[in-house]
């Protein structure tokens, strides 16, 4: 157990070193507040969908801000590197602020907008702020993620490549007129900009300071000697997985006639080496689930790693992730990438699933899978003619564990500190009404240890406009959220649509423009079961039926258990249990 | 005891988790007295009798007690409330379980959310809608109301907490409501409506306030009841207070309604304290610093106003119940005393947040301690003197503390004890000074233009060293550091806050309104101070508008004027937001519009302060001795003087390095820092800067 870190520096002094270990995630976590309170764009208040970070000239995370959205855990280091190739280490001054989201780098929806500073000393650039946010609006054929009518990047919105929008403090006024007038809300992005500019700022200021105090030599060697400690935590724990290769796969369903997604995974374990191999999963194809990113790969380590240290650049140096060129997860420019993080929630899954083999006793069955429902309407207000967007996302159940039901209605693997709208925000900024916020009744996967349960969102719009129609499934339809040894999998996602002048909801035809008084109904997916749910103790089943969380009728169907009124009938349920045994056995082969 | 013909001994007695604290104060002799019992769990209140007798005060001799508690804190943490229901407008019946849906433990896939205070099967819907201009969309009937009346009935509810949508906009279905059940159920249930406590728009943390308020409404009034009839048996004929998170006192009565008020009473008193500390001192500009054995404790005062923060978790973030209620503005760190430090698995010294508390406590106490602490570190150090701790009470285990540096750790890292020692107190210094940093530097002020105020037994030993590190230039050592939340409590003023959503763009705002609503929370405040028997002259009001950039979520509380009201002068009004945004944030959109979000008003009822006499120093030299201590070279220890704090007279000036000690904390002075002596007792100490 008492494995020394690879690499340690010999003449750093241990107190020293815990100083500024504890020091640098500060930074990143003070860049966050400030990014999230000043942010004009509930993207980045709510969702939280952003990631502050410093990183080092050579594109190495020195530490990362935790909490928001989990898939930014990777990919920033390809967007330092790019810019370092383009300016050349000598091609940064200080006061210089660059813009980046081109996907044949970054590799992610264009929304995801990439703000950073260079941090110099005496000419020389020892680091670099980062914020990558998401932006409203980044123009192309529509707001936010929806760019379901793409057909290729440019229709995806703006394609920022490693450009200057500052050149020694010295503003682009030019270019930033030319990004102003070409995306559909510029109050809100260029606000989120000077934002992120400002948590970028704050950053290095605040990493100067360090330097200041320690030296820079000190700041420099600490840090390498705390990627080095980071990787032997890492070790430690993948140490205490037993070695072997494990596999699982999964798939998510095609959009509109356009191939599927298989998520085939392959993990090795060799003593305190991890490989995960995604060579397998689809390769890229001509819908928008393509990106180019290790975060699945990278959200799942950390989970069985460390999952509550500090993030930095040795929290996956002793992991080794596959993903070949051409590969969903490793796209070729140009390719559609406007759900470039749609399979994660599924890749993570499958992930820890290959591990439910080697570490039963850590494994939760699935989660839903997806990155939740959408909620979204949009319009122009008749009043104040302005656009608007009301926004939210509504989350799914997470999976039965090991000795414990599974979450109800809690964001995904992929989304962390994500929070949902309120109900009487949506109301007091957008002309829509909430009618319903509730758990979904029987969509937890009956298991021992039941699936969480998904959520069941229904509102009214007051004027016309768009409601977003996805499904919130993420295309796991029928590749529902699984259950582990035994356990049965959750609901499905779907979404529901009800014009004023209909009776019934139905599944949405058509692009969701509607007229007012139309009712959506978003309903998401519950996590799988844990266990055989014929070994569920009669009186937890028997709670949940009075809670509205499990119906009679699933009760019997599901758990074998009798309920009469509030009672278990104990006799009955005996009965029903060793028959519904008994059959099992006579099906199994 | 003769009973003076004017009852003028004030007493404030501070329940915290282990101990509590008395402190009192004779106006007529200027004498101030203390003591300290343990914490009686089983019933919270003995402790307050305890205490007073210990001191040999009676209630009847008292012209008032303040009274602060974790009893309510405690009800909520060891889920031992009422058994309550939760009414809601139809269709919001899971909002409290669904809650934000958020995972702050990002990378935890084994995560829990906050469990529910109230389970479904007693959450009630009500046929009632309210829109989001107020207009009523569906009626709440009487029918309805009596219906929800016998469902509460029905499930054997002893508190029922309601809450509808938009019911800050206008709360009459909530009271319809309320009155019914009241009237239906009688005195027997607890209810509490959301507009009687927060009127700030977001249902989830509204109905979580809610629900925590009716969830320890029945106990905790009934544990204030329990006090004041015992008071009324004893003839105490003064003023009862119960203090509240806010940083305010409340009357008994309103305690009663608001137990949710109190949750977060324990650390407040030491700011308070600081606040009017520093003021009487001439330090408008404070940082308190409150080190005890387990945390240390931070917050900013800024002109002589204590920070508040609007809202906060109950059992941490993570998977903790969100409070809607004002707060005194404190970051809490794990670094105390009793911190332990340890080497972790990959071979990394690392300090706390384990604590030996107090039982068994650090080594050197002698208790059964084996793991080396902060505190072992500064006997160590010579810092901490081992036969003087506790005015020699308890002689400490300096050779066992040594011992313990050296072999749990110094023989790992090849480290001399010494180096241990000293590298702990520097790692909780490093610690220290990053949460300082959080309530300065990170909210835009500099903290050289601070004074940092340091309580808690731990506070002064390591006072110099945090402010250096922050370039403080001035440390504070108050009388009584290590009874200094009891003090503050004894020079609490009487504070009520309320809020309403009030949602425009600014330059829409109806000023008239604006007035009237204002005016309106003032009703309300002016009823809770007269509740408090304040006489009209000691009454004042703030008022306060939270503000936003139009898109932002985040607001930003600035305090506004009734002329500003009057007039209208939203031009001056975005001046200031402006110029706190820039402060806060580092950066400010001058022309951007604003919104207007909440109004807020702060009641405030002033109290007679207490004006401490001048010291005298008592007999003999206040110098008793030297020692060896380390201070900045752990090879070289270096001969300190050693000086009793009772025995320094007022406008004594020392220079360091030295120690000066008192019956509970040690201060430790450095090379170039200089100590005076103030009129009234506290050592006002000048910061050397490196």
């Amino acid at each position: 157990m008492n494995s020394k870190p690879k690499g340690t520096a010999a003449n750093l002094d241990p107190v020293t070193l815990e100083v500024i270990r504890n020091a640098l995630p500060a930074i990143t976590a003070e860049m966050s507040v400030d990014l999230q309170r000043t942010s004009y764009n509930m993207m980045i208040y709510e969702v939280q969908d952003y990631c502050t970070a410093l990183l080092d000239p050579e594109g190495r995370l020195i530490s990362q801000n935790i909490g928001g959205v989990s898939h930014f855990v990777a990919d920033l280091g390809v967007v330092i590197r790019a810019g370092v190739a383009r300016y050349g280490t000598n091609g940064f001054k200080s006061g210089d602020v660059l813009l980046h989201n081109h996907q044949a780098t970054a590799g992610q929806h264009l929304n995801n907008v990439v703000i950073y500073v260079p941090v110099l000393i005496d000419a020389t650039v020892v680091a670099f702020a980062v914020v990558r946010a998401h932006w409203v609006d980044v123009g192309g054929l529509s707001t936010g993620f929806g760019a379901d009518q793409a057909t290729d990047p440019w229709n995806e919105g703006l394609q920022f490549d490693n450009l200057k929008i500052y050149d020694a403090d010295v503003p682009d006024e030019q270019l930033l007129r030319f990004i102003r007038d070409n995306i559909r809300f510029p109050d809100a992005s260029m606000g989120d900009m000077r934002s992120q500019l400002a948590a970028c700022r704050l950053g290095e200021r605040r990493f100067l300071d360090l330097i200041a105090r320690y030296g820079r030599d000190v700041v420099e060697r600490t840090i390498k000697t705390i990627y080095a400690e980071t990787e032997a935590r890492c070790r430690l724990a993948v140490e205490k997985i037993p070695d072997g290769t494990y596999r699982a796969e999964a798939y998510i369903d095609g959009r509109k006639g356009q191939l599927g997604y298989d998520i085939k995974v392959e993990v090795t374990v060799r003593g305190s080496d991890m490989v995960i191999d995604l060579s397998n999963c689809s390769p890229q194809r001509e819908g928008p689930m393509n990106g180019r990113t290790f975060a699945g790969a990278y959200i799942a380590y950390k989970a069985l790693t460390a999952p509550l240290e500090p993030l930095n650049e040795g929290a996956f140096a002793a992991l080794k992730v596959i993903i070949p060129e051409g590969n969903m997860m490793m796209a070729k420019f140009p390719a559609l990438m406007a759900a470039w993080s749609g399979a994660l929630p599924t890749v993570v899954d499958t992930i820890w699933h290959a591990f439910a083999l080697a570490i039963p006793e850590r494994i939760p069955a699935a989660h839903s899978g997806s990155l939740g429902a959408a909620f979204s309407f949009s319009g122009i207000d008749p009043v104040s003619h302005k656009r608007f967007v009301a926004m939210s996302i509504e989350s799914g159940g997470w999976g039965g564990r090991p000795g414990e039901d599974g979450q109800d209605v809690s964001m995904s693997v992929c989304q962390g500190d994500v929070r949902n709208s309120p109900i009487e925000t949506i109301e007091l900024k957008t002309p829509v009404m909430v009618l319903e916020r509730s758990l979904r009744c029987d969509s937890g996967g009956a298991g021992k240890f039941r699936g969480g349960l998904g959520i069941q969102t229904r509102a009214r719009s007051l004027v016309a406009g768009r409601w977003a129609t996805q499904n919130g499934a993420g295309g796991r339809l029928t590749c529902l959220p699984w259950g582990l040894w035994g356990g049965k999998p959750g609901r499905a996602a779907e979404t529901l649509i009800k014009g004023a002048d209909e009776a019934e909801f139905h599944v949405p035809a058509g692009t969701g423009a509607s007229s007012a008084g139309t009712e959506i109904l978003y309903r998401t997916a519950g996590g799988g079961g844990w266990g055989d749910p014929l070994e569920r103790e009669p009186d937890a089943v028997l709670a949940d039926v009075m809670e509205g969380y499990v119906s009679p009728q699933a009760a019997r169907a599901e758990y074998g258990v009798v309920i009469e009124g509030t009672q278990v009938d104990r006799p009955a349920t005996q009965r029903l249990r060793s028959q519904r045994k008994a059959d099992q056995k006579g099906t199994q082969v | 005891m003769n009973i003076p013909p004017e009852k003028r001994i004030h007493i404030a007695v501070d329940i915290g988790g282990t101990f509590t604290d008395l402190v009192a104060f004779d106006e007529s002799s200027g004498r101030l007295s203390q003591s300290k019992a343990l914490t009686t769990p089983a019933e919270f209140s003995r402790g307050v009798w305890d205490c007073l007798g210990k001191a040999q005060l009676q209630t009847k001799d008292a012209a008032s007690l303040v009274h602060g508690s974790t009893v309510a804190i405690n009800i909520a943490i060891e889920k031992t409330g009422a058994k309550t229901a939760l009414v809601v407008t139809a269709g919001t019946k899971d909002v409290y379980k669904i809650g934000r849906q958020n995972r702050p433990d990002a990378y935890n896939f084994l995560f829990h959310r906050p469990q529910p205070l109230v389970p479904r099967s007693r959450t009630i819907e009500a046929n009632e809608r309210l829109l989001v201009n107020g207009e009523v969309s569906v009626p709440l009937t009487e029918q309805e109301a009596t219906r929800i009346g016998n469902a509460v009935k029905e499930s054997g509810a002893q508190s029922v907490a309601i809450c509808f949508l938009h019911s800050y906009i206008d709360p009459n279905h909530e009271e319809m409501l309320a009155r019914t059940l009241r009237s239906m159920l009688g005195s027997s249930v607890y209810v509490t409506a959301s507009s009687e406590i927060v009127r700030e728009y977001r249902e989830y943390e509204r109905i979580s306030t809610t629900v925590m308020n009716a969830y320890i409404g029945p106990k905790t009034s009934a544990y204030i009841g329990r006090i004041e009839s015992r008071l009324e048996n004893e003839g105490f004929r003064g003023k009862f207070l119960i203090m509240q998170s806010n940083g305010g006192a409340m009357s008994p009565n309103a305690a009663k309604m608001l137990p949710v008020a109190m949750m977060e009473s324990g650390p407040v008193g030491g700011v308070l304290a600081a606040a009017q500390v520093g003021k009487r001192l001439g330090y408008a500009n404070v940082i308190s610093f409150d080190m005890g054995g387990t945390t240390a404790k931070t917050s900013l005062i800024k002109d002589s106003e204590i920070s508040i923060a609007q809202g906060y978790h109950i059992g941490g973030y993570a998977s903790g119940h969100p409070v809607a209620f004002p707060v005194v503005d404190i970051i809490e760190i794990g670094a105390g005393g009793g911190s332990i430090a340890w080497i972790d698995e990959i071979g990394a010294l690392r300090l706390g947040p384990k604590s030996a508390s107090s039982s068994p406590g650090p080594i050197c106490y002698g208790l059964g301690g084996t793991e080396p602490t902060v505190t072992d570190a500064n006997v160590v150090l010579g810092r901490i003197g081992a036969t003087s701790f506790l005015g020699g009470e308890m002689p400490l285990d300096a050779k066992g503390a040594e011992n313990g540096m050296s072999t749990r750790i110094g023989a790992r890292l090849g480290m001399t004890a010494n180096e241990v020692a000293q590298g702990i107190v520097q790692i909780a210094v490093a610690k220290m000074s990053l949460a300082v940093r959080g309530v300065s530097v990170e909210r835009g002020y500099d903290p050289r233009d601070f004074a940092m105020l340091a309580s808690g037994g731990a506070g002064p030993p390591h006072a110099l060293a945090v402010a250096r590190e922050l370039h403080i230039p001035i440390v504070i050592i108050p009388n009584l550091p290590a009874h200094f939340s009891a003090l503050g409590m004894l020079m609490s003023d009487i504070r009520h806050d309320y809020v309403r959503t009030y949602y425009k763009p600014l330059v829409d705002s109806d000023f008239g309104e604006v007035r009237a609503i204002l005016t309106e929370l003032g009703v309300l405040g002016s009823q809770a101070l007269a509740d408090a028997d304040v006489p009209n002259g000691a009454r004042s009001e703030i008022w306060w508008m939270d503000l936003r950039y139009v898109g932002q979520e985040f607001c930003l509380q600035i305090p506004v004027s009734r002329e500003d009201v009057a007039s209208g002068n939203v031009e001056g009004i975005r001046g200031r937001f402006n110029e706190v945004h820039d402060r806060r944030f580092g950066h400010a959109s001058l022309h951007e519009p604003l919104e207007l979000v909440n109004l807020r008003l702060t009641s405030l009822g002033a109290r007679a302060k207490i004006t401490f006499p001048a010291v005298s120093a008592s007999a003999g030299d206040a110098k008793v001795g030297t020692r060896p201590v380390i201070l900045e070279d752990a090879a070289h220890p270096i001969e300190c003087p050693v000086y009793r704090r009772e025995r320094l007279a007022a406008g004594s000036r020392l220079s360091g390095p030295c120690i000066i000690e008192e019956y509970a904390s040690t201060t430790v002075l450095f090379a170039g820092d200089v100590l005076t002596v103030a009129p009234t007792g506290e050592l006002i100490i000048e910061v050397a800067q490196r």
